[in-house]
């Protein structure tokens, strides 16, 4: 699940969007994403069904859009529970996580894998 | 050499920062450090030619290079990059391949000026950052290596958001003055008025981009002005005409890719036009399909291009004295030297992800030209038959 800060509750991005805005993509809200790092399994995850793409497309994709200026990947944390922590301090902060983990009330899921 | 002294300023400077942190330097969020780097190591399996610079000795000198951007955030919309790049090989000056303001006033707009890469192509911006593709090198074929790298100038991306695509458009203009290779002759060129239009549209697993690109360039070529003007005063207009040193160059692209976690497929076209000698107007496109199997990746292309240069004029009347005919065969000898690089190149290739940021790539492909013609190739022996295997290994680095 995709979960964000935001104090607007009613937000719902759908599959495109979610993947715009995990690949540095522009959407109607305010939103910054942010990631976990290549082995955790929670990524491999997200990567393969949200996004569509191997983790070394993904490598490339985030070296060919820093390298010409464009975009710069989302900042990364070791695991979800220091990922989770900066998520509650930031609003706008959004990020992906397990099915399973329990999410604090301060954040809204704004997309659920189906 | 210039290039080694760069190499070896950047050397220094990527050593100290990596021993500092290895993956990816932050020395605080406003000021980042980050490089690349590729060894490329090529074999030609063949004496009588080379192709790109490599013959049938095992060279390491030719394609690698490394590179180091800094990345200084002044203000929240306001940002300086630069970035340093030292090539080993001699046909590729090393220096500032960047340096250039960004000002984003709104996240869907951004404006860049100064020195940055000029964006012909889908890989053009990228071509030294070998990490960013599957390849172990762009075709030839598409990704001529005369084009200049970069441009002086402004450029303004836009990005429409969409629940259903994410499209973005940039602009640019700009000047470019420096030495380019074209026809195996070393020139000053510069070009004004240098400007083009792209379009980059993602949806769901599809990728498009189309481009447009116009520059009025002039190169410096003193024996064929003196020639040409000599024609001129001879009356013989149309051949003067027809070895302008000046004209408008125009450059069309288009590019689809559709990739999936188990496959690729990626294909690109230009058409490169221009009204003066020296530069053909060229075809070229290249196909490629690779099967994903992490951490591996395999593929195979092929690239194809065909080059025209305007015929010459037939002004000079012939046989009517030794004068008119020596200025005839003087004439038509420019266009009979300038080379025909129509080929075609077959390539299979593995690329190996070894960790994030570090990638191994291992490349064979045959390249096949006409008898009569160039074909990329600097032939060595006339008895050449315009087909040869370039072997390439490249180890891709970025942090």
């Amino acid at each position: 699940m995709v979960v964000a800060n935001t104090g607007d509750q009613s937000i719902q991005l759908n599959r495109q969007q979610v993947r715009s805005l995990f690949m540095g993509g522009v959407i109607p809200y305010q939103l910054k994403a942010v990631a976990l790092p290549p082995e955790n399994h929670t990524r491999v995850l997200f990567n393969t069904k949200i996004i569509g793409l191997t983790e070394s497309r993904i490598q490339s994709y985030w070296a060919q859009m820093r390298f010409t200026g464009r975009k710069r990947a989302p900042r990364e944390f070791d695991n979800e529970t220091s990922m989770l922590q900066f998520l509650l301090r930031n609003v706008g902060a959004t990020g992906y996580l397990p099915a399973g983990m329990d999410v604090p009330e301060q954040l809204t899921v704004i997309y659920t894998i189906p | 050499m210039p290039w080694r002294l760069w190499n070896f300023v950047l050397v220094c400077g990527l050593a100290l920062l990596c021993n500092a942190h290895p993956i990816y330097a932050e020395t605080s969020d406003k000021l980042q450090f980050s490089g690349f780097a590729r060894v490329v190591l090529g074999y030609l399996d063949d004496k009588d030619a080379e192709y790109l610079n490599y013959d049938n000795s095992v060279s390491i000198d030719n394609e690698s290079l490394i590179g180091l951007q800094a990345d200084y955030q002044m203000m929240d919309s306001l940002a300086i990059t630069g970035q340093l790049i030292g090539h080993s090989g001699e046909q590729r000056d090393s220096g500032i391949e960047w340096l250039y303001l960004t000002y984003a006033p709104t996240n869907t707009l951004k404006l860049k000026l100064g020195r940055q890469r000029t964006p012909f192509l889908n890989y053009s911006d990228v071509i030294d950052v070998g990490y960013a593709y599957p390849w172990a090198t762009l075709p030839q074929q598409t990704y001529p290596r005369h084009f200049f790298s970069n441009f002086d100038g402004l450029m303004a991306s836009y990005e429409i958001p969409s629940t259903l695509f994410v499209m973005n458009i940039e602009g640019y203009w700009g000047y470019f003055k420096d030495k380019v290779v074209v026809s195996e002759r070393e020139m000053e060129a510069k070009t004004t008025g240098f400007h083009g239009l792209i379009s980059h549209i993602s949806f769901k697993n599809w990728t498009l981009r189309g481009s447009y690109h116009q520059g009025t360039t002039s190169v410096t070529l003193d024996d064929v002005t003196q020639f040409s003007g000599l024609l001129n005063q001879l009356g013989f207009s149309q051949s003067a005409d027809s070895l302008a040193t000046t004209g408008v160059t125009e450059v069309f692209q288009f590019s689809a890719n559709y990739e999936t976690v188990d496959y690729f497929v990626r294909g690109e076209l230009n058409r490169i036009k221009a009204d003066f000698i020296f530069v053909p107007d060229t075809d070229g496109y290249f196909l490629s399909t690779g099967y994903n199997y992490f951490p591996f990746s395999s593929y195979i292309s092929y690239s194809k291009n065909t080059t025209d240069y305007e015929e010459p004029a037939s002004d000079i009347p012939t046989g009517l004295s030794p004068i008119l005919d020596g200025l005839s065969y003087n004439y038509l000898n420019i266009f009979e030297q300038l080379p025909v690089n129509s080929s075609e190149a077959y390539t299979l290739g593995t690329r190996w992800d070894i960790q994030p940021g570090l990638a191994l790539k291992g490349e064979v492909s045959l390249i096949k030209g006409a008898d009569n013609e160039s074909a990329f190739f600097d032939i060595k022996n006339t008895a050449f038959d315009r087909e040869a295997l370039l072997y390439l290994i490249a180890l891709e680095w970025v942090f």
